[in-house]
């Protein structure tokens, strides 16, 4: 059986990018993938584009972003599955390799979330849930996940604290790297006393809005042995769906959609929890890095709050993760941010985070969210 | 038609006399209770309850001065708890006090206004909280063919008239969601008590501007205030109806 | 029509539009399946179940227990001049679930996760426009209110 693997990353820096337009945010990330792979732009024979497109001006963005890239005449399309997006185009390219129509796919995550004036953002922020039935009362993307955090604190005891240790771990990684959007370290108490968003949320509970863009170039085994030594391999993929809305939501204290996505990854991969050596989850919300360690059977359920609590997350613990700041550090820009994740753990598998490296990491995993839990998608890699 | 006023209850104010006390018999001639006030004819106010009940309705009297806000507010509540809730409420009380401006008085010009405006607030008010609530309720507001054009020396009794059709106006508007109508009744000239003191010339120049050739009797304007007191009268709301005999068309 | 329902309407067309005509009326109301009976809120004209497209509405009871619930302090567009705002999400007794602010029966203080709640059908007052919605009320709150 053919694997597909990973031959060059490219990523730029997250943030408030007033300083580019969507596809020249692409090319930073293309040249630096490019180089990566020390390769040329002849050796990609398609793309896949992973973006969401209303908070842009410019409409269908696989147009623009392949002309700028100078990649006509190529096949290439969106893949768009809201937060989940960039994990949605890595599977995307992965299918696309493994049938044999493809060889070698660029999976191009661009995203800019500041273009739009601010009350066109907060009307698309109160338009994240179901729209005929919750948003008419005014829901947000930040409520849904403090609902699900409100009845976590009910049912398990999870506290304020531990919601704020997620913040804290992701912002001491964010500061070390040099990507991220967030620069500095936090306490607890700088967290537990910022200004309230949806209770128990404040506004260290929450990721932000940010521009940005990362790229992967994976290959066909066959090409990929020639392109590269250090190639990492998509070995295990899962995804699944589980109700947009939480009225129609299976459970409250959990991820349905991880839950499956990990079983099917795991298996696919021939691996187990325990297996996983680092790890990037999507922290959209502090509560969603301790339901990730949950979903991802990194700890028994319930007991996430008390996995951040004793640092298990850290490197030196258990179970590493999101040790390149996570979205709550590097900031969300929500279609690339599933190519940022891979980026990261194929840095890690490779040996090059540098001050950020967890020892020995031979098999990685990411974990990305779309919405408020509708889609996931898992991947786990693995170094040989 | 029948109405199916049988147990509903409705407020008349003005009701001793002339108008009022039609629109209080034939309501209660329809089954509904009547409750009327008045701010001094009490007695004779009795008379018309007492009328009522002998057709086998209940009826009682409040003496209330419709220009008090407080004293009206206590009126509504009070027959409400007494009759059982309220269905409709007909505002009618309304004085005249005629006068060229360049002649009138601050006082004559506050009394009208008072009475005839202020206290169909006060009712109209009352009432609203109570139809809001009970997602039920038939307001009407007796106004004139004089709010509707102007008539010489009325500048009082014409600006409380007219105000009295635009509010009542505003009203429908306010109340329609709540499943309450709201409705003005604009006479012309009536055969009362208080129109038989006209000089004749005058009441033969209303009888001339009518294309009928007739005034009218207080019945005719009781008639159709019964027919907005009724569920038959659902989808009317916000109207004007004159019963004028074509005196202002 | 559909159109009357929430604060900020998204959604003026769909098969289930009635539901807002009842709501104004006092009715929460519904689905069930014509074909295979199952019951549904909230209403949908296509059943999850035999995906049959016969659909009647049926009335619920209101009668619900809270799930979980939040305070917004950060508003969508449409929302800002609510201030801070509280929605709770509600598993009624019926079968299916909602979200609803919470009306004026129920300070913050004293709302815990899994009380009793009912759902009451409520019209925006003080704007012309029709415009329904629902909010959670201490059980027993009515819809229609006698005078005293």
């Amino acid at each position: 059986m053919t694997r597909v693997g990973i031959v060059g990353i490219g990523h730029g820096r997250f943030g408030r990018r007033s300083d580019a337009t969507v596809q020249e945010l692409a090319f930073e990330a293309f040249r630096d993938a490019l180089a990566d792979a020390a390769i040329d732009r002849q050796e990609i024979d398609a793309a896949v584009i992973a973006a969401v497109p209303e908070y842009h001006k410019q409409r269908s963005l696989t147009g623009v972003i392949m002309e700028y890239l100078g990649l006509n005449p190529r096949s290439a399309w969106l893949t768009e599955d809201a937060c989940a997006s960039g994990s949605a185009a890595v599977r995307t390219a992965w299918m696309a390799i493994r049938s044999g129509l493809h060889d070698v796919v660029a999976v191009i995550g661009a995203q800019k979330m500041t273009e739009l004036s601010t009350p066109e953002i907060l009307a698309l922020m109160g338009r994240v849930g179901e729209v005929q039935w919750e948003s008419i009362f005014g829901t947000t993307f930040p409520g849904y996940y403090a609902m699900l955090a409100r009845r976590h604190m009910h049912d398990y005891g999870t506290t304020k604290e531990q919601l704020a240790a997620v913040a804290v771990k992701n912002h001491y990684y964010g500061a070390r790297n040099k990507n991220a959007m967030f620069q500095k370290e936090i306490t607890i108490q700088k967290a537990l006393s910022s200004p309230p968003v949806a209770s128990p949320f404040q506004v260290f509970d929450c990721c932000a809005n940010a521009d940005g863009a990362a790229v992967v170039i994976m290959a066909s085994e066959e090409r990929a042995r020639k392109i590269s030594d250090k190639t990492i391999w998509l070995d295990g993929l899962g995804s699944a769906t589980t109700s947009m809305s939480l009225l129609r939501r299976p459970t409250l204290v959990s991820l349905p959609s991880a839950v499956e996505a990990a079983r099917q990854a795991y298996k696919m991969a021939g691996v187990g929890p325990d297996d996983i050596k680092v790890a990037d989850v999507h922290d959209c919300f502090t509560i969603a890095e301790i339901l990730a360690y949950e979903d991802l059977g990194f700890c028994e359920h319930g007991q996430g709050g008390k996995f951040i609590e004793e640092r298990q997350s850290y490197i030196g613990g258990k179970h590493p993760v999101n040790v390149d700041g996570g979205l709550k550090a590097k900031g969300h820009p929500i279609g690339t941010t599933g190519v940022s994740m891979t980026t990261e753990i194929v840095k890690q598998l490779r040996g090059q985070a540098g001050e950020r490296q967890v020892e020995g990491a031979d098999v990685g995993l990411t974990h990305n969210v779309g919405g408020n839990g509708q889609y996931c998608f898992v991947h786990v890699f693995k170094k040989e | 038609m029948d109405l199916k006023l049988k147990g509903k209850v409705a407020l008349v104010t003005g009701g001793s006399r002339g108008i009022g006390a039609a629109i209080a018999l034939e309501l209660g001639r329809q089954g509904a209770k009547v409750a009327i006030t008045c701010s001094s004819r009490v007695e004779t106010a009795q008379k018309i309850a007492a009328q009522i009940e002998q057709a086998g309705s209940r009826a009682m009297v409040v003496q209330a001065d419709v220009a008090d806000f407080k004293k009206t507010q206590e009126v509504v509540a009070a027959v409400a708890k007494e009759l059982g809730g309220l269905h409709a409420l007909i505002c009618n009380a309304g004085v005249t006090w005629d006068g060229v401006i360049w002649k009138m008085s601050e006082e004559q010009w506050d009394k009208v206004i008072n009475t005839n405006l202020k206290g169909y607030f006060n009712y109209n008010r009352a009432a609203a909280g109570i139809f809001k609530d009970a997602k039920y309720g038939k307001i009407v507001n007796i106004a004139s063919i004089n709010g509707l054009r102007g008539k010489f020396a009325q500048v009082n009794y014409s600006a409380s008239k007219g105000g009295i059709i635009a509010m009542s106006k505003a009203l429908a508007k306010e109340l329609g969601k709540f499943n309450v109508n709201v409705n003005v009744v604009a006479p012309g000239m009536v055969m009362t008590e208080m129109a038989a003191k006209i000089p004749e010339e005058f009441l033969n120049k209303a009888i001339n501007e009518t294309v009928l050739g007739r005034v009218a009797e207080p019945g005719d304007v009781a008639d159709v205030v019964a027919f907005l007191c009724s569920d038959r009268s659902r989808h009317v709301t916000g109207e004007v109806i004159k019963v004028d005999g074509g005196q202002y068309i | 029509m559909f159109s009357w329902f929430g604060k900020v309407n998204f959604t003026p067309h769909t098969k289930v539009g009635r539901f807002a005509d009842y709501l104004k009326d006092g009715h929460l109301m519904g689905s069930k399946c014509n074909s295979c009976g199952h019951t549904d809120f909230p209403p949908r004209a296509d059943c999850p179940e035999c995906l049959s497209g016969e659909f009647e509405y049926s009335e619920w009871s209101g009668r619900g227990k809270l799930m979980t619930y939040t305070r917004i302090d950060a508003a969508p567009t449409g929302f800002q001049d609510m201030g801070p705002y509280l929605i709770g999400l509600v598993e009624l007794e019926e079968g299916g679930r909602l979200v609803a602010w919470f009306g004026q029966s129920i300070p913050e203080s004293e709302i815990e996760l899994d009380m009793d709640l009912q759902v009451v059908p409520r019209v925006f007052d003080e704007i012309e426009e029709i415009k329904v919605y629902y909010t959670l009320e201490k059980p027993g709150t009515t819809w229609k209110k006698a005078p005293a």
